[in-house]
């Protein structure tokens, strides 16, 4: 096949040096001209394709099969006229005797998606399917805007990687779009493959996932949760009750020497004037003597809001709902301390 | 006509030519010298002249010294200024309607009806109790405008106590040791009973802080006693005691005569009376323990109804900081060993009244307090404080074991009994049988919940035998300290119950110390606060807190 082709070529290139006005451009395929130049004959003749047989092989263009074949170049005879170049595409499959070099001569190989001649293929595949199925699916009820699951989509460059692809961030935001657009549809209704499609495309660890265990009251009537401040954390158990608090087996004017402390301590039943309706039971570890008692605070915080959710805005407004992240800093070369630097000395 | 002027010199006079004021602004003159020109030459300001730091005056800074013109305090005022016990605040409001602990309110039956209330102490009281120092400087007295006290159930309970004992002529003698948390009201609690106890017409002894008498800031010397062993006396510490008891107990020792003979080292007059020898001793340190032991024998002997003088009323003896006299004092020997607190003739004396080793035999009540903030360590004394407080509970605890398996023996099945009663009693117990009881109720709604048979529920009943705190063998006893401490009956100090701080801080209210309403809600809070009702706390939340 390719010995045609350097004869052919060889031939041109010598009727052009000989001769200045047959020179022209380089190889052209013949389809270029609306008309044949031509008569009949000749090795460049245009004729019509052969039908391209197809076959009743589902998996006929299945990416699992090998897409190039190695043919033995000794069953390959020269007389092969220009019909069909390139390599097989596709075997015939099982069963079926095929004689290659009649199929090569004949197939007409096309890319398994159009998106074959787009600069990033595999993203336009994945944007056109996106987009069928929005298409396919659009007129399905949507939850109420800000209710959407939350997903934390693959990033950029994490999708970049995996198609091995130059894309632009308002490409890729395009698609972000189709995708946020898709998982709004209401969950009871979300097809099947719409869910498959989603899942492509979503990182591996969702953080959304790892919701913290909601807090119940057991069958006795207790609600146990835990807080944490600094290094300190506390357990504790809230049930209804008169008013009583134990920390560590002892009362709270056992523990806690200090005023501020024991309100500080109980100043979610404080805030919301409940101390007398409920008793207080913990176990606080940890710390000094104040983040022990903060670490209560956020603790008797989340129990009694599991015992009357609508406290929320009201504990928020108190200040016991969220957790104080703050820690000790550690102490650094150079410095005395975490900030704190040596006596500056001129010289 | 004519004129002598002519027409010109007629104008002018009508109109004057020039006035002294111009007329128009625009005829006095933009610039004028003249008042510059009058004005008084200017002064001339100091300027500051430019000082050479090497020349003229220097800076010197004096030293530091004391204002040496301050006359210095006299021997002991600081420490009496330390030590001044206020009772009166003229800025609080007079409370209306505060009923007075009367003679007649102090039965046991008139006080029920002031229990949770507070009621306010009559002058007499007041100056028997600041002569016997039962008035701390750390408690709250200078808030309020007169010196009161909640009355509690421990003070009802005291009352009828002493009533009692009063009823029963001279056969009772109640001891016993008040315990439990720092500031929760142990001290005014034997306050509340010498008050009681003076207005009942008793003979009211006090050892202010059994401190004083152990950490080695006051002389002692040695005796030795018949039987040949070492004591150590006290003199200045007993005038001391001395002198209180005089002052707080004038009346009555006024009108009690010497029932036998003393041997003092100066001779008595004839018919001495009581408060007269007691002055004695007060007054001459020298002379204090040989009064002493000779108030003591006069105190110890029968009364005599029938004659003029020889009558003895119930005695009263109260300590606070017990703790102080049950382990080794600050005292050292001749061989520089710590002398134990028993070892001192004062501590011995109280401690064998206590123990009940000496009789009063005109009955009486003998009360120690324990101290919560100043606590020092004595384990012994601690834990015959636990096991005699679970000794008292332990008859309610076998008592209801043997009930339950009465009712389990009729019951067909462990369900149908009821474990009502073991809920409300875990409550009230000390820890130590708190444990044991909760142990047993688990097995006994386990075996409910299970619905098993009687048998199992009845095997868990023999299986039950409450047992008191047991002392570690391998720790040292103090067997000093654990005699005493075998036969004294011992009562916990627990917090107030919600009536009684509601009715504490309608007191505070009504003094004005308190500027909140009270309503359940706050009392509810700062009961909570107080730890479940400590008085102190109660206190300190709602007087003495500063915002």
């Amino acid at each position: 096949m390719e010995y045609t082709l350097l004869r052919t070529g060889f031939r041109r290139a010598i009727v052009a040096c000989q001769n200045p006005a047959k020179r022209r451009v380089a190889v052209q395929p013949r389809r270029y001209f609306a008309t044949p130049v031509e008569s009949q004959g000749g090795p460049d003749e245009i004729r019509a394709a052969p039908p391209i047989r197809f076959q009743s092989d589902d998996n006929q263009f299945s990416q699992s099969r090998p897409r190039a074949e190695l043919i033995d170049n000794a069953n390959f005879s020269r007389g092969g006229r220009g019909g069909g170049r390139g390599r097989e595409a596709g075997g015939a499959g099982g069963g079926q005797e095929v004689d290659y070099r009649q199929l090569l001569r004949r197939i007409r190989i096309v890319p398994a998606s159009p998106s074959y001649f787009t600069a990033t293929p595999r993203y336009t595949d994945d944007l056109l399917h996106l987009s069928s199925l929005l298409r396919a699916h659009q007129v399905l009820p949507l939850l109420p805007p800000g209710q959407a699951p939350r997903v934390a989509w693959k990033t950029i460059d994490q999708y970049k990687t995996e198609l091995a692809e130059p894309i632009r961030s308002k490409s890729y935001n395009t698609l972000l779009q189709l995708l946020k657009r898709l998982n709004y549809i209401h969950p009871s209704l979300m097809p099947q493959e719409v869910t498959d499609a989603l899942e492509k495309y979503k990182r591996d660890v969702q953080p959304h996932l790892n919701v913290p265990n909601p807090i119940v009251v057991n069958e006795y009537g207790v609600a146990r949760a835990v807080g944490r401040r600094k290094s300190s954390s506390a357990q504790v158990y809230v049930v209804e009750g008169t008013g009583e608090c134990l920390i560590n087996g002892k009362s709270l004017t056992e523990y806690f020497g200090r005023l501020h402390d024991r309100e500080s301590a109980i100043w979610a039943l404080k805030a919301t004037q409940r101390i007398d309706k409920y008793n207080v039971w913990a176990l606080a570890s940890g710390g000094g003597t104040t983040g022990q008692a903060e670490a209560i605070t956020l603790g008797v915080a989340r129990a009694l809001m599991a015992h009357e959710p609508d406290l929320k805005p009201a504990l928020r407004r108190a200040g016991c709902v969220t957790r104080n992240p703050k820690r000790v800093e550690r102490k650094k070369p150079g410095k005395l301390k975490a900030r704190k630097m040596p006596a500056w000395v001129k010289r | 006509m004519s004129s002598s002027m002519c027409l010109r010199c007629l104008k002018r006079s009508l109109v004057p030519i020039e006035s002294s004021l111009p007329l128009t602004a625009g005829q006095r003159a933009a610039f004028s010298t003249s008042p510059s020109l009058a004005a008084n030459p200017p002064k001339k300001t100091a300027k500051p002249t430019k000082t050479n730091a090497r020349q003229g005056k220097t800076l010197k800074l004096t030293k530091n010294k004391r204002a040496a013109t301050t006359r210095p305090p006299a021997t002991g005022e600081r420490k009496a200024l330390r030590k001044r016990v206020v009772l009166s605040n003229t800025n609080a409001l007079d409370v209306p309607g505060l009923q007075d602990l009367t003679t007649d309110s102090v039965s046991g039956v008139k006080l029920r009806e002031l229990q949770d209330k507070v009621a306010g102490l009559g002058n007499d009281t007041v100056d028997a109790l600041r002569a016997l120092e039962a008035f701390k400087p750390t408690q709250g007295w200078s808030l309020f405008r007169r010196p009161a006290s909640l009355v509690r159930r421990e003070t009802v309970e005291l009352a009828e106590l002493l009533q009692a004992i009063q009823d029963s002529n001279g056969h009772q003698v109640e001891r016993r040791v008040v315990f439990g948390e720092k500031v929760g009201g142990k001290s005014v609690l034997l306050l509340q009973a010498m008050a009681m106890a003076y207005l009942k017409g008793w003979l009211v002894v006090h050892y202010p802080e059994a401190k004083d008498m152990t950490i080695a800031h006051t002389a002692y010397q040695p005796v030795t006693t018949a039987d040949g062993k070492t004591i150590y006396i006290q003199p200045q510490y007993t005038a001391h005691l001395l002198g209180n008891i005089a002052k707080a107990n004038r009346g009555l020792l006024s009108n009690m005569r010497l029932a036998g003979q003393h041997q003092l080292p100066v001779p008595l007059p004839p018919n001495c009376s009581l408060l007269r020898l007691v002055e004695l001793g007060a007054n001459d340190a020298d002379l204090a323990w040989p009064v002493w032991q000779a108030l003591w024998t006069e105190l110890t002997t029968p009364s005599q109804p029938e004659q003029e003088g020889l009558q003895r009323p119930p005695l009263f003896v109260g300590m606070d900081g017990v703790d102080f006299i049950m382990r080794d004092s600050a005292y050292l020997d001749s061989e520089a060993q710590p002398v134990h607190a028993h070892e001192l003739a004062l501590v011995r004396d109280y401690a064998d009244i206590l123990s009940g080793k000496t009789s009063l035999p005109n009955g009486g009540l003998v009360l120690a307090a324990t101290t919560g903030s100043n606590r020092p360590s004595a384990p012994t004394f601690h834990h015959y404080l636990n096991r005699n407080h679970a000794e008292a509970h332990l008859p309610t605890l076998v008592s209801l074991r043997d009930r339950l398996r009465a009712q389990a023996v009729d019951a067909h099945s462990a369900s149908d009994l009821n474990f009502a009663e073991l809920d409300s009693l875990l409550s009230t117990l000390p820890p130590s049988l708190a444990d044991q009881l909760h142990t047993f109720r688990r097995r006994a709604m386990a075996s409910q919940r299970s619905n098993a048979s009687v048998a199992k529920f009845l095997a868990a009943c023999d299986t039950f035998q409450p047992e008191l705190p047991h002392w570690d063998p391998y720790l040292a006893i103090d067997q000093r300290v654990a005699d005493v401490m075998g036969n004294v009956r011992v009562q916990k100090l627990q917090g107030l119950s919600k009536e009684e701080a509601r009715g504490v801080m309608e007191y505070y209210a009504q003094s004005g110390m308190l500027r909140h309403t009270v309503t359940d809600g706050l009392v509810s809070e700062k009961w909570t606060l107080a730890g479940n009702g400590i008085i102190g706390e109660l206190e300190k939340g709602a007087v003495r807190a500063r915002f």
